[in-house]
């Protein structure tokens, strides 16, 4: 014990919870340099490409026809395939969390399904359920119905990819807080509907706008599902991530690269409203359950 | 019709109304989309028959490309593992200027769209490029070789194992690791025997996340990889190949086999996962 | 070991969380630091466990100064609050785990290591429970195998922060004749925090009462009942 005695403070103290500083600051510095060249360049090679005419140039490849109709095609897309997706979200989150019934957790795993499914067998499930050469397929096509190749399927298609989205925010959120407040609004006298509009989605509304925000990006960046559904006939069913492909492949880098930074925007903006509300309303949107 | 789903379905009758309608709509959405294309996709596997099924498969080029999807997909999803622990620990344990930053950073594979990566990629290491010079300048060449769809795959799969572990390392208690500390291990010994253990299931659920992701990720992928038969063709662009070859039986054979190696992992992993959970106790 | 607290301060940021406070704990004593929440009593725990850094003044162990020894070197059996045991190890490797840290030159053979651990347990009373995990293990049975972690680094002091506050009314009460045999049975110099003052005196050999920070008086529990120095201290022990 004595030679302790006379050196005090031999080293520096250091909490039992943390690492020695240079060990922090190593750490710190690969993480930056991971992201930097695994997230950052490509963000930034993609707005130097788009510009690299200048950002007159950039906005006229947007003014194409078909640029045009590849971003209206996609509009449409999410439009129709993100709130049917958020219904479906609020019907399985309220059922699953509202209710005990039988066979829940095979459900909750039929949900998961499309996750570990890749886009491009998921496009090729459509193809095969709805493609002229099948049963319910033909008998569309004959009626004047086509699914491949058309709206309704690239719809179907981006449905499929983003399907757990809404549902995986909610389910958790719905189940934490219980019935108690339905079960008071119904003793109060309300329908069954109005206790659901007045009081169920006001708790769970920035949960959904999380969920929705998150189906909506990557229903307007889908690729390979849509790729296989599609057909890719310009001008009519190719969205804006085809649209990109087609100009890249023909060597049309500015419409390319403006096109994909105008995705990337749309990345950015969805990112920052998800930190947004991640910062605002963490108890509120299931913070815990980040994973998708 | 509610009443017969409440009576066959509901373990304990409810006072809410709405079980029928909601259950409803689940299945109905569910199985339209999702479930009967699968089923479709499995009946028509049945129809065209097994012998047949694996005839297609069995080429050398279907097994190159399923084990060049694999093999790469395994390599990314590992350093996702090792990077997204230490990414978590960095983003939760640090205060540092631009940490929200660089969590809000973690989300972007997420969030841009695939296409966008991979020509992204593709721009920066091409051998013209920006990072692709650097590299030809050693002689390594990254974009059109296995390097490029690493590279792809290391991209998509980034958030899956951060995302997942993050929470946990909030929830570790300081006492825990104060204790490892008090009975005399030194930091790095609490790192490896106490907070690793701990951290471990949550990281093989982001690394399967994130290989399931990999596996069968197409968008960037096919930029960035040159995509020549035998050599760069990933298992998801053969069945595209197929496709417009309107080879549907290769195709949906295709599909079948990788479905059937993605959810064998999948329920590996799971196990594994499920057993350490219920061994510490973790819900 | 004999400890000595020389004019202890610490503060968290602006807040003062311990003023200046002197305190000599003879060796092998059983005494009770006392107070209110926010009184300094688990700071001033802390400190002497290593797990805090004072921000002026020394502690010395035995007379000698400790002030600068880290942690892992103090060699105090520490006792938290809520028991930070080990979840994902049983209990025989929580108990193990302080042995098995030792570098090689001091570590004892596997064999010792077994032995030691199954004396530990039969002191705590716990004989062969020692492949269940924590989960496993009740809230009583959970504070006597952290009691039994500490104790296997043969710990020249032991520190116990609240170790009944998580406790019902029952166990509570075994626990406590507990804990006075463990500290007959080792003659170890213990020092634990509460804030209930019946638990205090009934237990400690000493009682140290804490406000703010500062110590209010020190004395044998009927001494403190007796005559209590200030009014803190009589509004406190009669509440």
């Amino acid at each position: 014990m004595s030679d302790v005695s006379l050196s005090a403070p031999a080293r520096p103290f250091r909490a039992a919870t943390t690492e020695a500083p240079w060990i922090k600051w190593a750490l710190i510095a690969l993480s930056v340099a991971f992201l930097a060249l695994m997230v950052f360049a490509p963000l930034l090679a993609v707005f130097i490409e788009a510009l690299q005419d200048g950002l007159w140039v950039a906005l006229e490849t947007l003014g194409e026809r078909d640029a045009r109709s590849a971003i209206w095609l996609t509009l449409t897309v999410a439009a129709i395939a993100v709130p049917l997706n958020a219904a479906f979200g609020l019907a399985a989150a309220w059922c699953i969390a509202k209710y005990d019934f039988r066979g829940k957790a095979f459900l909750i795993t039929l949900i998961d399904l499309p996750f570990s499914v890749s886009p491009v067998v998921a496009g090729l499930c459509i193809v095969l359920t709805f493609g002229a050469n099948s049963a319910i397929g033909g008998w569309l096509v004959d009626n004047g119905y086509p699914i491949v190749f058309a709206l309704p399927g690239i719809v179907l298609a981006t449905m499929f990819v983003t399907f757990p989205f809404v549902a995986r925010e909610l389910i958790p959120v719905m189940i934490e807080q219980g019935r108690a407040d339905e079960e008071a609004a119904l003793t109060l006298g309300a329908t069954g509907w109005r206790t659901f509009r007045t009081v169920t989605l006001p708790n769970v509304k920035w949960a959904l706008l999380y969920g929705v925000l998150l189906c909506n990006a990557r229903a307007m960046g889908e690729f390979g599902a849509v790729a296989v559904v599609s057909g890719k006939i310009r001008g009519q069913t190719a969205t804006m991530p085809l649209q990109i492909e087609m100009f890249y492949q023909e060597y049309l880098s500015v419409a390319a690269f403006t096109m994909a930074g105008l995705l990337a925007f749309l990345a950015l903006v969805t990112l920052l409203l998800k930190t947004l509300l991640e910062l605002r309303f963490a108890d509120q949107i299931a913070a815990t359950h980040r994973q998708h | 019709m509610d009443a017969f789903l409440q009576r066959t379905l509901l373990r304990q009758p409810s006072a809410l109304p709405g079980f029928g309608l909601s259950f409803g709509i689940m299945v109905t959405l569910l199985s339209l989309v999702v479930l009967i294309p699968i089923a479709a996709l499995l009946l028509f596997g049945a129809s065209v028959g097994p012998a047949e099924l694996w005839r297609v498969v069995n080429t050398e080029r279907v097994w190159l490309a399923l084990w060049l999807s694999f093999r790469i997909s395994l390599y990314a999803a590992l350093v996702n593992l090792v990077m997204g622990v230490i990414l978590a620990w960095v983003l939760t344990r640090y205060r540092f200027p631009g940490r929200r930053i660089l969590d809000a950073a973690v989300d972007l594979p997420f969030a841009l769209p695939t296409a966008v990566a991979g020509i992204a990629l593709t721009t920066l290491y091409a051998p013209r490029g920006a990072f692709g010079e650097f590299f030809a300048a050693w002689d390594i060449k990254v974009a059109y070789t296995e390097w490029g769809i690493f590279l792809a795959l290391l991209f998509v799969g980034l958030p899956f194992v951060v995302r997942t572990v993050q929470p946990v390392i909030e929830e570790i208690e300081q006492e825990v690791e104060e204790a490892s500390a008090t009975l005399g291990a030194s930091r790095a010994r609490t790192l490896r025997k106490v907070i690793l253990p701990m951290i471990l299931p949550a990281a093989l659920t982001g690394f399967a996340l994130a290989l399931a992701r990999a596996v069968g990720e197409y968008g960037s992928v096919i930029f960035i990889a040159g995509n020549l038969p035998l050599r760069t063709e990933i298992a998801p662009l053969l069945i595209v190949i197929r496709l417009e070859e309107f080879n549907y039986a290769a195709a949906a054979a295709i599909a079948i086999a990788m479905l059937t190696i993605s959810f064998a992992m999948l329920l590996v992993i799971n196990g594994i996962q499920i057993w350490s959970r219920r061994r510490i106790g973790l819900v | 070991m004999h400890i000595e607290i020389d004019e202890i301060a610490k503060s968290f940021g602006t807040t003062a969380a311990l003023h200046p406070v002197s305190l000599a704990i003879p060796s092998g004593a059983l005494i009770a630091l006392l107070g209110p929440s926010g009184s300094g009593k688990t700071t001033l725990l802390r400190v002497l466990g290593g797990l805090e850094f004072p921000t002026s003044g020394r502690v010395l162990f035995d007379g000698d100064d400790a002030t600068g020894l880290t942690v892992q070197d103090r060699r105090a059996g520490f006792v938290f609050q809520n028991y930070a045991l080990f979840r994902h190890m049983t209990v025989f490797e929580n108990v193990a785990y302080g042995l098995r840290a030792r570098p090689r030159r001091t570590r004892p053979p596997e064999a010792e290591i077994v032995r030691r651990v199954e004396k530990l347990l039969d002191l705590i009373q716990l004989p062969g429970i020692g492949t269940r995990y924590p989960n496993q293990l009740s809230g009583g049975q959970r504070q006597r195998v952290a009691l039994a972690r500490a104790l296997a680094i043969e710990p020249r002091m032991l520190l116990l922060d609240e170790p009944f506050g998580a406790l019902d009314a029952k166990v509570r009460k075994e626990l406590r004749g507990n804990l006075r045999h463990i500290h007959d049975a080792t003659g170890l110099t213990t020092v634990f925090v509460t804030h209930d003052q019946d638990e205090a005196m009934e237990l400690a050999d000493l009682v140290v009462v804490m406000s703010m920070g500062r110590i209010e008086q020190v004395g044998k529990p009927a001494d403190i009942r007796a005559r209590p120095k200030t009014d803190f201290v009589r509004g406190f022990i009669t509440a």
